[in-house]
């Protein structure tokens, strides 16, 4: 007895490591694969990065002669360091990637492209987080609940909803947000991250000013993923719903509150949290979106700057770190997974 | 646990809700004048060494910091002296030694006195460090520079130039003078950040974004000790902030709520901006649009392919344009239209618009079979304006008013006229109404634009592709992101940027927008160009080369002799059409008279009206405040 | 026949089938519109609804009723070659790895987990930006579908996976029938139907990434899409200036195509698999 025991201890043991290596052996590759196309795709341009620069200050109007121009290109060749052979900038670009180091930014040169990063990463992870965890919480208990009491009223009410509202294009979504309470009814600010005027600091005033200003583009998000993983709870509850134990439980006179809450929405949220993780990806592209509509500091509103402006070395570091964030983020959830669900074998 | 996630949500909530008290500005709001950004989100929000590189000069740097030697005024057409004492400055007869004579009594915000050692320096450290952005010419030019006494500076030339001043001309741009006090304790010139900015102007930098959204300037105590300020008086903002938008959406509502003073939107943009109370235009009426821009958006033909080699190709095209429908596409009318190759600003009408009237009707153009045709349209301002007045836009009824608005006139639209003009090359048309190059080939052309929607020549492009489609050739239009780079390559059949580089919008000289035609400037297809408008065209002619020595020859204060040659640039550049001018250059500009008023609007034009051009700071001593 | 009945006993099915019946023919329209929809000025601008422009005119001086009835067929379009383009890689990775199994079937899904974790919009936005302006219909089809089909891919091979098992396909090997008769012969039939319930969700997810795309400016702006229509209603401030005709049309049109979609997959899901009903509709 005790010996099957051990056996089966040791055995899962093994299994966990196994799946832990490659689990990790997979975000390398993801990694790998999803840099290389970030290398690759836009060396099929035939951008001069020099004269991208150069080009922008004659739109503005700059007057600059020939002998200017001339000058100009020789000092920024030697500044991007462009040469070599594809394998050779291949190379560079991957020990580039090691230090984070992208080269200076085409629109914004000199800044180099991971100060930008490092300047914008944060508000659009902090919005993408906060939203993310919120909706995920919220979708779900509703959606549970809603599941529950499928043929009541309301829970019919909030399918209507649900299901006009998750198809909606976020930005056109946001756009009607921001009109409603920052035009129509100016209880929230048009846009940015914080109140203008004077630095941040770190003070409760100034957590307050941020936590304002990123109110709308949280409700936004809220509201859109929320709806689909309202759906989608729904649909598990029904399903559990029906189950025996809870069927036992219901006989066994458990309340009501209780029996959702505990035997019904807590067991179909494990399948849930593996969703999350699937659906990062999804809602990171959202969270790109909908910081361009209320001018939030984050990658969105850069990228879409980079995109206008063809600053392919920020539009390439932006994709980078995009890949990096998710894949880590996908990644710390599953491993995550297993310590929510006891249950759950690894292969 | 639920329950603690309502309660934390609840109490965030109302947290957030509670704060509103929070005002989104540390300055009181009507001191402060708030403007865009233009150029957008600031990438080197900690770096005001704009004379090393690209700097986000219009975050404030050079409307409210810095001052230039002179600065040319297109609402006006003069050039004014700032930091110098007066216009023209001085040459000696062969152009080679300029003599700048200072304005005395100016100070450094520092608090250091302004001399001219301090221009001299500048010249010093531009001719000895390349990396600096107008080392090139200083380097050329500059045989030797010498102070010869406080408040004076004489440069002798290595060869003899008649517009070396040019470089010290702010259009959006100069060589403006350093501070040597500061510069020279420095190392390294080009990794200087110089924060905080030490200018001679009426501002200084109060405080700043570190992610680069928003910058804030404060008025000087001793602000009468800037050029500004000794020539104009007291700004009258205390505080100025730059802000940049993601969107024009969320710009248009800064707008409506009080948020923003100045704005520069799409015509779209203005038009819904408008529609409040307290927001104006340029133009209090009808169109609306500020139309004293000096550049003129147009067609660019390739001259190194075929067939737009050919004069009678070109000329046919522009034939096939109906202006009415293209300036509805490209400006919803609101633009004044230019025959020829520079913008009708105020600068240029007398000296050339008005001049060139009489020559322009009677222009002919043969259509090889001994007809002659006279294709300028002195009726296209009063057609524009009926069209305009059948949108329902309140036109006035005028004739002078109707031609400032409209322009004087462009050419007929005549696809009778073009037809003959291709057919003489042997082009032909099958029975679908397609045009056919004269190997038998279909008439494809590749027209190329910016790629960003709301630019000028983007739209630009949208209405050249519809018309020419019109008329039965096959127009692709392609939007490259590539598109200054493939410009100056020469890589396109037919591109829209400006029809020339952009004159100085002041003074008479057209020698900076004609210097792209020289034939020293043109490059084969595939190497580089300097200049996109202009050069991309890659067209040259030995009447233009001998215009553009003569006018080396003459000096800048000589205005019979510069408008004399300028005019007969302007007729050569008309006969040859190497580019197709459209329309002179437009600003859509929203005003929000809540906390601002006076502003430089059509109707009390005193100086320029853009708030991203350094000429702003000759406005601020202009403004009132809306509530005394 | 039965079946057709069943389904439309579900009120979903019902309404979905209605809604998408009434954009395919609003997308047939368009062959019969007086206008072209690249060219401009060819009606008023900017007028309301009224006779004959039912829907108005935009401030380009299209008829919104006709422009839309454009966007709808190139949606559709782009939508039904991404789905059937992604459905083929779909079908035969995940029948390879199914069928073959082992270190196949291994790096299969290694590479299938691996796209299906990139951020897919961002890789969409960066081919796109090169691309930029010269993508055709065709083209943002084959984009989309070089993206979306991994999930799908893992689906069909979890139905491969349980029909190996199964007699015939043992019965099949030892009758000696070849590898391909059998996957065509015997394989096909089941997995058919579940390729066919997949193609809605991904026409949902191509649709809204090409919205996404062009909201950002990154398709062909002159081809009416509802991601270009947005676009240009956005653009040009219609919400502002308050032509609400100009966007509320993509916006309705989208709400009414995503729904319908939704609806007829979900119902269609349950139909054909009540059990694993829940799992399949998380993905979009």
């Amino acid at each position: 007895m005790d010996d099957l025991e051990e056996e089966n201890k040791r055995m899962k043991a093994k299994t966990l490591r196994t799946y832990l290596a490659r689990r990790i052996l997979q975000y390398i590759f993801v990694v790998f694969l999803g840099l290389s196309l970030v290398f690759f795709i836009p060396r099929l341009l035939p951008q001069d990065p020099i004269r991208a620069i150069i080009g922008q200050f004659q739109q503005h109007g700059a007057g600059l002669d020939t002998k200017t121009v001339e000058t100009m290109v020789v000092t920024f060749q030697e500044l991007f360091g462009l040469s070599g052979s594809l394998v050779e900038q291949y190379l560079t670009f991957w020990r580039r990637i090691l230090t984070l180091d992208f080269g200076p930014s085409f629109f914004q040169f000199p800044t180099p492209v991971s100060e930008l990063l490092r300047r914008f990463l944060p508000w659009t992870l902090g919005l993408m987080l906060t939203s993310t965890v919120v909706a995920w919480l919220i979708g779900n208990i509703i959606g549970g609940i809603a599941g529950y009491f499928s043929r009541s009223r309301w829970a019919r009410l909030m399918d209507v909803l649900a299901t006009v509202v998750r198809p909606m294009p976020h930005y056109v979504f946001g756009l009607v947000l921001l009109i409603l309470f920052a035009y129509l009814w100016k209880v929230f600010p048009l846009g940015g991250g914080a109140s203008i005027g004077k630095p941040l600091s770190f003070n409760i005033v100034s957590l307050l000013d941020v936590l304002r200003h990123s109110f709308l583009p949280i409700l936004t998000l809220v509201i859109l993923n929320g709806a689909v993983w309202y759906h989608q709870m729904r649909l598990l509850v029904q399903n559990v719903k029906n189950e025996d134990f809870v069927q036992y439980a219901k006989m066994g006179g458990v309340r009501t509150w209780c029996l959702v809450s505990q035997y019904v929405i807590r067991n179909a949220m494990l399948p849930q949290v593996t969703g999350l993780a699937l659906s990062i990806g999804q809602i990171y592209s959202a969270a790109i979106i909908v910081e361009i509509v209320f001018s939030y500091p984050g990658l969105g509103t850069l990228l879409f700057e980079a995109i206008s402006r063809a600053d392919y070395n920020l539009i390439m570091g932006i994709a980078a770190i995009s890949i990096l964030t998710v894949s880590t983020l996908v990644l710390i959830v599953d491993l995550l997974y297993p310590l929510l669900d006891p249950r759950i074998r690894y292969r | 646990m639920r329950k603690g996630v309502r309660l934390m949500l609840i109490v965030l909530v109302v947290g957030i809700v509670l704060c509103f008290s929070c005002l989104a500005l540390a300055q009181p709001r009507e001191e402060t004048l708030i403007h865009d950004t233009v150029t957008g989100v600031v990438g080197t929000p900690d770096d005001f060494n704009t004379w090393a590189g690209w700097r986000w000069p219009d975050r404030g740097l050079h409307q409210y910091c810095l001052e230039p030697l002179w600065i040319a005024e297109p609402a006006t057409g003069e050039i004014l002296p700032l930091l110098a004492r007066a216009w023209p400055p001085e040459y000696n007869e062969d152009f080679t030694k300029m003599t700048i004579y200072l304005r005395e009594g100016i100070y450094w915000n520092d608090g250091i006195p302004f001399t001219a050692d301090d221009v001299v320096f500048t010249i010093e450290l531009h001719k000895r460090v390349p990396q600096l952005l107008m080392h090139g010419p200083m380097a050329e030019y500059v045989k030797e520079v010498r102070k010869i006494d406080d408040y004076t500076v004489e440069i002798a030339l290595t060869k003899p130039n008649s517009r070396f001043h040019s470089y010290f001309l702010d259009r959006w741009g100069a060589l403006r003078p350093m501070p040597k006090h500061v510069f020279e304790k420095v190392e390294d010139p080009i990794t200087f950040k110089f924060n905080p900015p030490v200018g001679t102007g009426p501002y200084v930098l109060e405080s700043y974004d570190p992610a680069g959204y928003w910058t804030t300037w404060k008025r000087r105590e001793d602000w009468d000790r800037s050029a500004t300020g000794q020539i104009y008086g007291e700004p009258k903002p205390k505080y100025i902030t730059t802000r940049v938008f993601a969107t024009e959406e969320a710009k248009i509502l800064a707008l409506l709520n009080g948020e923003l003073d100045l704005a520069y939107l799409s015509v779209e943009g203005m038009r819904a901006a408008m529609r409040a109370p307290h927001v104006r235009t340029w133009r209090k009426e009808w169109p609306w649009a500020c139309n004293i821009d000096p550049f003129v958006p147009g067609l660019v033909f390739n001259h190194m392919k075929e067939p737009y080699n050919l004069r009678d190709v070109r000329w046919a095209l522009t034939l096939a344009i109906n202006i009415e429908e293209f300036m509805t596409i490209a400006a919803d009318l609101m633009a004044p239209v230019s025959p020829i190759h520079i913008p009708p600003v105020p600068a240029y009408k007398k000296a050339y618009f008005e001049p060139m009237y009489e020559w322009l009707v009677n222009f002919e153009l043969d259509l090889g079979n001994g007809e002659k045709f006279k294709p300028f349209d002195p009726e296209v301002p009063f057609k524009l304006a009926a069209l305009a007045k059948k949108k329902g836009y309140p036109v006035p009824e005028d004739p002078e008013a109707i031609k400032d608005i409209f322009g004087i006139g462009w050419w007929k639209y005549a696809p009778d006229v073009a037809e003959k003009l291709l057919t003489k090359h042997g082009f032909f048309k099958d029975e679908f109404g397609r045009w056919h190059l004269p190997d038998g080939s279909l008439w494809r052309i590749q027209l190329s634009g910016h790629p960003e929607p709301t630019t000028f020549h983007h739209r630009t492009m949208l209405a050249a592709a519809d018309q020419w489609r019109k008329f039965g050739i096959g127009v692709e239009t392609w939007t490259p992101v590539a598109f200054t780079t493939l410009n100056l390559l020469g890589e396109f059949d037919v591109n829209t940027t400006w029809a020339a580089l952009e004159p100085w919008g002041a003074g008479v000289d057209l020698y900076r927008t004609l210097w792209p035609f020289h034939s020293s400037q043109v490059r084969p297809i595939g190497e580089y160009v300097a200049f996109d408008p202009g050069g991309s065209a890659r067209w040259s002619d030995p009447r233009m080369d001998e215009i553009i020595t003569k006018l080396e020859k003459v000096a800048i204060a000589d205005e019979k002799a510069t408008i004399e040659l300028g005019l007969e640039a302007l007729k050569l550049l008309v006969e040859e059409m190497p580019t197709i001018p459209v329309y002179g250059g437009i600003a859509f500009l929203g005003w929000s008279e809540m906390y601002w008023t006076n502003y430089p609007g059509a109707e009390n034009l005193y100086p320029h009206p853009w708030h991203w051009w350094p000429n702003f700071k000759l406005t601020l001593p202009f403004l009132k405040p809306a509530k005394e | 026949m039965k079946i057709v009945q069943e389904l439309f006993r579900d009120y979903r099915f019902t309404l979905g089938f209605i809604f998408l019946t009434a954009l395919v023919a609003l997308a047939f329209l368009s062959f019969l519109s007086p206008y072209d929809p690249v060219k401009w000025l060819q009606v008023p601008r900017d007028m309301p609804p009224s006779w004959p422009h039912i829907l108005g005119t935009n401030s380009k001086g299209q008829d919104v009723f006709w422009e839309a009835t454009f966007a709808i067929r190139n949606s559709l379009l782009i939508a039904l070659i991404a789905a059937s383009v992604s459905r083929i890689i779909a079908a035969v990775v995940g029948l390879i790895a199914g069928y073959k199994g082992g270190s196949v079937d291994q790096a299969l899904m290694f590479l299938t987990d691996g796209i299906l974790v990139l951020p897919l919009v961002m890789m969409l936005i960066l081919v796109a930006s090169i691309m930029k302006g010269q993508i055709s219909l065709v083209g943002l089809g084959i984009l989309l579908a070089f993206f979306g089909w991994p999930w799908d891919a893992r689906t069909v091979r979890a139905q491969v996976l349980s029909l190996r098992e199964q007699v015939f396909t043992q019965t099949a090997m030892l009758s000696g029938k070849g590898v391909l008769a059998l996957v065509l012969g015997e394989y096909m039939p089941h997995i058919s139907p579940l390729l066919l319930s997949t193609v809605l969700n991904n026409m949902t997810w191509s649709i809204s990434s090409e919205i996404t795309l062009a909201i950002l400016g990154l398709s062909k702006l002159e081809t009416p899409t509802l991601g270009t229509m947005l676009y240009w209603a956005l653009r040009r401030q219609a919400l502002l200036l308050g032509y609400w005709w100009w966007i509320l049309t993509p916006v309705v049109l989208t709400l009414v195509l995503l729904v319908g979609l939704y609806f007829i997959s979900v119902s269609l899901c349950e139909y054909l698999d009540p059990r694993t009903r829940a799992q399949r509709v998380t993905m979009e």
